[in-house]
Formats: structure tokens, sequence, C-alpha cells
């Protein structure tokens, strides 16, 4: 069997959970023009809420999306409408981007609290189906995850570019003050945008629980790969999030093989300092300035 | 005395401590076309900007129908029928120029009227019908500027607000465009204009008003301002060398 090809494709199993997150952190930074760095953390509650659903309820996890989805929706339109609004109406964003760090902290202690800081993984019992194909590896639960992400990047793809509201978050992500022009509510677009962001952070939680252990702090690490992932693939585009993502995830899981674990994370953000160093825009991205 | 749609009494604007308008007072009568003229940074932006609520009025008070237009937001002010066409066009580069037009039509108030108001958008812009599928930023400067413009018509206003529409063009875009804000004008659609173009911002105006330092300084009909030897010292004599890119 090759093993290049078995840890790229891990890599890309890896990677398009950066890559979901980092297509959240772009829109909410489109809109609202902040680093929503409480991302990871959100990740990893709802990784938790799976956890629990699944344990005490037993429901199975990808089933629980069906109650998970919904829920995250109208969390992130809480969050922006409870915690952001009145910061997001300011000129000065530091406002709005210590309330999203403030959230992360609160989240991870929460989540300590109550899950206990000890690691948690969501045990099914097909969690261990491995399919052997061309003599690779295939584990049914990053297969799912995969499936999963790509599901919900068409959704969201399709969301932004066929209905009216999706339409005004493009718009919104241009160019805030011609949106207000429109009569485009920026409040309503910040909220639409959130609620994604956190409704894509449901999806992304119940890959990570399905697939990988996970602590309550766990999540700053994903937002932060997110992030890098976004830089690589350019802010403003969906498919740049998500190949900034699944690049991310290859080059961990090489790091990690050829080099070592720790050599890794170095590696990963050794690349994101030379995209930034070389390309501002990231490599798939377009200038933030206007044309 | 006639039927004034929009009315500002004496207002006051200022960008934090600096102040940009100071008891600025203009009528605009249904269904005329009024011009705003002056320099560079003489604060007619800001004006339109103050109308449209994206600015706060710190003194005075902005009437849209006898209604007071200064509490309220953007959103609602649009949804009155007052749209502001922001300076450079502002349109969105990456979204298809139906995309562009139908968020002309985002308050819910026009949205029924969709087909209709497309349909009156492609009727005055054919050449936009052509390129409805088109990125609005692979548009020419001309063809942005009636885009611009057309996004305003899908909002079923009364009143529209021009920031420098000529700004950019050539002789001859300039005056289409100039031909067009009258057409619009026969579509019983009540005009602010703000020019640079002085000359033929006059040419075409009802009634007009010379904004200085933040001030209005001056105000007439549009012929009578245009044999004003004042106005040809200041603005129309050096027309050509104050125009930017």
């Amino acid at each position: 069997m090759d093993v290049i090809t078995q840890v790229v494709i891990n890599g890309i199993l890896l990677g398009t959970m950066y890559g979901i997150a980092a297509i959240g952190l772009s829109l909410i930074f489109g809109t609202m023009r902040i680093v929503f760095i409480a991302q990871g953390a959100v990740i990893v509650f709802f990784g938790y809420l799976c956890y629990w659903l699944f344990s005490l309820l037993g429901i199975d996890p990808y089933l629980s999306l069906i109650i998970v989805i919904p829920v995250a929706l109208l969390l992130g339109t809480a969050f922006y409408y409870v915690l952001f609004k009145e910061a997001a109406a300011l000129k000065d964003r530091i406002g709005s981007l210590l309330i999203a760090v403030g959230l992360m902290f609160f989240l991870e202690n929460f989540m300590t609290v109550v899950w206990s800081p000890n690691p948690r993984a969501v045990v099914t019992s097909y969690g261990f189906v491995v399919f052997h194909l061309l003599g690779l590896n295939l584990t049914l639960t990053r297969l799912i995850g995969l499936l999963l992400a790509l599901l919900a990047t068409l959704g969201v793809f399709l969301f932004l570019n066929k209905t009216l509201i999706g339409t005004a978050v493009r718009a919104t992500s241009e160019d805030v003050e011609a949106s207000t022009l429109m009569g485009i509510s920026p409040n309503r677009v910040n909220a639409v945008a959130m609620a994604i962001g956190i409704g894509l952070s449901a999806v992304a939680g119940i890959n990570l629980a399905t697939t990988y252990s996970f602590d309550p702090v766990y999540g700053f690490d994903i937002a932060i790969k997110a992030l890098v992932a976004l830089t690589i693939g350019g802010i403003g585009t969906m498919y740049g999030a998500l190949l900034g993502g699944i690049f991310i995830g290859i080059i961990e899981t090489m790091g990690s093989y050829y080099v070592g674990a720790g050599w890794a994370q170095a590696i990963v953000f050794a690349v994101f300092l030379l995209t930034l160093t070389l390309r501002p825009y990231g490599i798939f991205g377009r200038s933030s300035q206007k044309a | 005395m006639a039927n004034q749609l929009l009315e500002v009494k004496g207002v006051d604007v200022s960008y934090g401590d600096i102040q940009v308008l100071w008891d600025v007072s203009l009528q605009v009568e249904e269904g005329t076309i009024v011009a705003l003229v002056g320099a560079n940074g003489a604060g007619k932006t800001t004006l339109l900007k103050t109308i449209s609520g994206l600015l706060h009025v710190r003194k005075g008070e902005i009437l849209f129908s006898g209604e007071n237009l200064h509490n309220l937001k953007p959103q609602e002010i649009v949804d009155r029928g007052v749209i502001h066409v922001p300076e450079g066009r502002r349109l969105f580069a990456s979204l298809t120029v139906k995309e562009n037009l139908r968020l002309g039509a985002y308050i819910p108030r026009t949205r029924p009227f969709f087909a209709e108001s497309l349909e009156r958008v492609f009727s005055l812009f054919p050449v936009l019908k052509n390129r409805k599928d088109q990125k609005a930023g692979t548009l020419s400067g001309g063809e942005q500027q009636m885009l611009a413009i057309g996004r305003a018509v899908m909002a079923h206003p009364k009143l529209v607000m021009l920031d420098e529409p000529s700004l950019g063009l050539s002789p001859i875009l300039v005056k289409t465009i100039f031909e067009l804000i009258r057409t619009l004008n026969e579509q019983k659609i009540t005009i602010l204009l703000v020019e640079q173009n002085v000359n033929q911002a006059l040419k075409i105006a009802h009634q007009a008003y010379v904004l200085k330092n933040g001030k209005i300084v001056m105000c007439g009909k549009g012929c009578d301002l245009l044999t004003n030897e004042e106005i040809i010292k200041a603005y129309i004599g050096e027309r050509a060398t104050k125009r930017k890119g």
C-alpha cells in the first residue's frame, strides 16, 4: 500500500473539518470584520452536546444533527443579538473581537466545569468500521465526516447564491455602506452570518466527536488552524477556505507522519507565516481592497 | 406654496469634533430636479449621507413628505422611497448585474414589483439586459453608472439622490447620463443631483443650491445660476481642471 496516499487521504479528511470552520470564520469576518476566535470552542461545545445526546439519551451522533443544526442556527442568532449587536454598531472592531475572546474563555471554562477537563470521545458501534479500498484504509466515520462537510458547504453555497438574504450577505461582505443604502439591515446580515457560522460549527463538532477525542480547550487549536486555512485560502471565497483547510490537514498529517507530531504544528504555522509574507491575501483569495 | 417633497431645515452635521455642515437648509419640490453644486470638500456628500441616515443630524431637521427622517434607520428611509446612489457607484463587483438589481428591490415593499421593475430598468438600459449574468465588476464605467441608477429604480423611488453620476465618464457618456436623469424625472421621479460638472447640472436643474465650506451660499433657478458671474468664475470656468479621474 501507498503510504503517501494514505497520509494525504487522512489529511483531507482532517482538513475538511478545518475547512468548514474556516468557511464560518470567513462569513463572520465578511460581515462583522472580526476574527471569530470562539469558533473552535463552539465546535468543541457541539462535540460535547453530541457526546451527551449519545451517552445519556442514546441518540446516534449523525441522527442528532436533525436537532443540533436548528439549535445551532438559533444559538448563532442569539449570540449575535445578545452579545454582539451593540458592539457591532461601533466603527472600532476591538469591542466585538474582545467579546469573541470572552465567549471563547467562557465556553472553555463552562465546558471544563460541566464535562471535566478529561478527554471525551463518542464511541459508536460502527466507529471502528474500516473499508479497504485499493490498499487504502478508509474509516467509516471519517468518510461520513467528509460527506457531511461537503454537504454543509454545498448547502451554504446554495443559500448564499440562491436566496435574497444570502445575496445580501455577500453584498455586505463587499461593501457594508452600499448594502445599507439598499435597505439591508446590518444587524440582520450579521445575525445570519453568525447563525451559519455556528451551524457549520455544529457539523464540525459532530465530525470532531465521532473521529477524535477532545477536551474543553482543544477548540483554540481548531480556531487557529481554521484561521490559517482562511489566510492561505484567501478571505472572501468559500472554496478557498475549504481548500485551505484541506491543505492544512494534509500538511499536519504529513508533518506528523514524516517528521513527528510536535513538528507538524510548527510546520503548519511556518506555512502560515510564509503565505502571509509572500501573498498577504492568500493563495486563492482576492484582494480585500476594492477594484 | 408648491408641494415640497424634501425639506432640510437648519441642519448641522459633524464627524466627531469636526463640524462639516452649518445650518444647511434646502427644499426639493416634488417632480423637479434640484442640483447641489460646490467644490470638493464643501459637504455635498455629507448632506446626502445625512439624508439617507448614514450620518446623524446634530441640529435641525429633515422632513420627507412632512415626516421626520432624521430619527429613522437607513432601511426605513429606503422604505419611504428615498434612494441614494453613492459617489463612485459602489456596485457589488463580485455579484452579477441581475443580483445587483435584485438587491435594489430588497425592501419588502418593492419585492412584489420585482419583475415589472426589472423590465423597466431593462427598457431604460437595454445594455444591462444583455449583460445580466455578467459580474458587475466587469462592466465599463458607463454601464456601471447605468447599473447604479438601475439599482435605484428597482426600489420604486420617490426621490433619487445622485452623487457625482458623471464622475470618470467620457463626455459622450456624461451627456447620456444627463439625458437619462431627465428621462427619470419625466417618469415622476424627483431628483437631488450632486455634481462637480456644474455647467451640465445647472442646465437640467429646476432649482439649484451652492454649498461652500459646509454652508449654503446661494440658491436660485438652475438657469439663473448658470448665468451668474460668480458661479461662472468659481465653478464653471475652472471645471476642466477641477474634475478628477
